[in-house]
């Protein structure tokens, strides 16, 4: 168990995930977002992308993920943001970057980047808080 | 072509869901690139024991699986998926993505959990040739604690 002593501004953790073909569709499984253009390569190159994209809120987990092995626990989390500024597509490799920004009272604050295999930024304005 | 502002205040719901502990379990699966389901044994890296592993949840501070942090998917995205599809509201699905997502948590959500879930457009918007819809949702469990207010932005590419 971390307690809040543990955290200190600058400290830093990373998570690497990779979107292969079969998550999107495990993901719509899961989550009950079935919209084609996650599932059907056809729908999406119809709607402009290469293949089939990941679902945001699948990329936005990831987040989640790499701040709940940080903060120890996924119940401290009280507020996560993210703005989907480009696709993950299916092959895509993504890292996250999180950052320590601060320590106020009981919250500590993080910031996050996602780049791509091509070092293109798929979340920008990612942040988590959790309290403790 | 900008979306109509008197759709504001459209308001989605209740919609009730009961937790389910397998289900908490095969989302974390899924989401660390493991197999939900039947053949579902491995995670993937990276997934809270907390969520996955009933053992390990037991002799945690929460003494049982919990879910994780954007499990709400699976039962407050209701509102803002009906608006995005809501012939009323008449949005390009084809060209619509999620925009951005911002979640604040209360009480922990656990297997067994009755919750109820219901959303509201609160502003509509143009940037250039996009159009942004915004929907909140607040989530409560059956003992009346929230445990979720999400705030879903989608954007329909002009």
């Amino acid at each position: 168990m971390k307690r809040l002593q543990d955290f200190r501004p600058g400290d830093t953790f990373e998570l690497v995930r990779t979107a292969d073909r079969y998550l999107p569709i495990y993901y719509a499984a899961v989550s009950g977002d079935f919209n084609p253009i996650h599932i059907d390569r056809d729908v999406a190159r119809a709607a402009g992308f290469p293949d089939a994209i990941l679902q945001g809120m699948c990329t936005m987990a990831w987040v989640a993920d790499a701040c709940s092995a940080y903060f120890g626990d996924p119940v401290r989390v009280r507020r996560l943001r993210v703005r989907f500024s480009r696709p993950v597509i299916v092959g895509d490799r993504v890292t996250l970057r999180g950052r320590c920004s601060a320590v106020e009272g009981p919250v500590v604050k993080v910031e996050l980047e996602a780049l791509n295999q091509r070092g293109e930024e798929v979340l920008k304005g990612a942040s988590a808080e959790a309290v403790f | 072509m900008a979306i109509d502002t008197r759709h504001v205040g459209r308001r989605y719901g209740p919609f009730r869901t009961t937790v389910c502990g397998e289900r908490i379990r095969d989302f974390s699966v899924a989401v660390s690139g493991g197999t939900p389901g039947f053949f579902g044994t491995a995670t993937g890296e990276g997934a809270h024991p907390w969520t996955v592993d009933e053992e390990a949840a037991r002799r945690s501070p929460h003494g049982g699986l919990v879910a994780p942090p954007t499990f709400g998917v699976t039962f407050a995205m209701q509102p803002f998926a009906l608006a995005c599809a809501d012939p009323e509201i008449g949005l390009d699905l084809v060209r619509l993505l999620h925009a951005e997502q911002e979640f604040e948590y209360g009480a922990a959500v656990r297997p067994g959990d009755v919750l109820t879930t219901t959303g509201e457009v609160v502003e509509v918007r143009s940037k250039g040739s996009l159009d942004f819809l915004v929907v909140r949702s607040e989530t409560y469990n059956q003992a009346g604690e929230q445990v979720l207010v999400g705030r879903w932005t989608a954007v329909v590419r002009g």
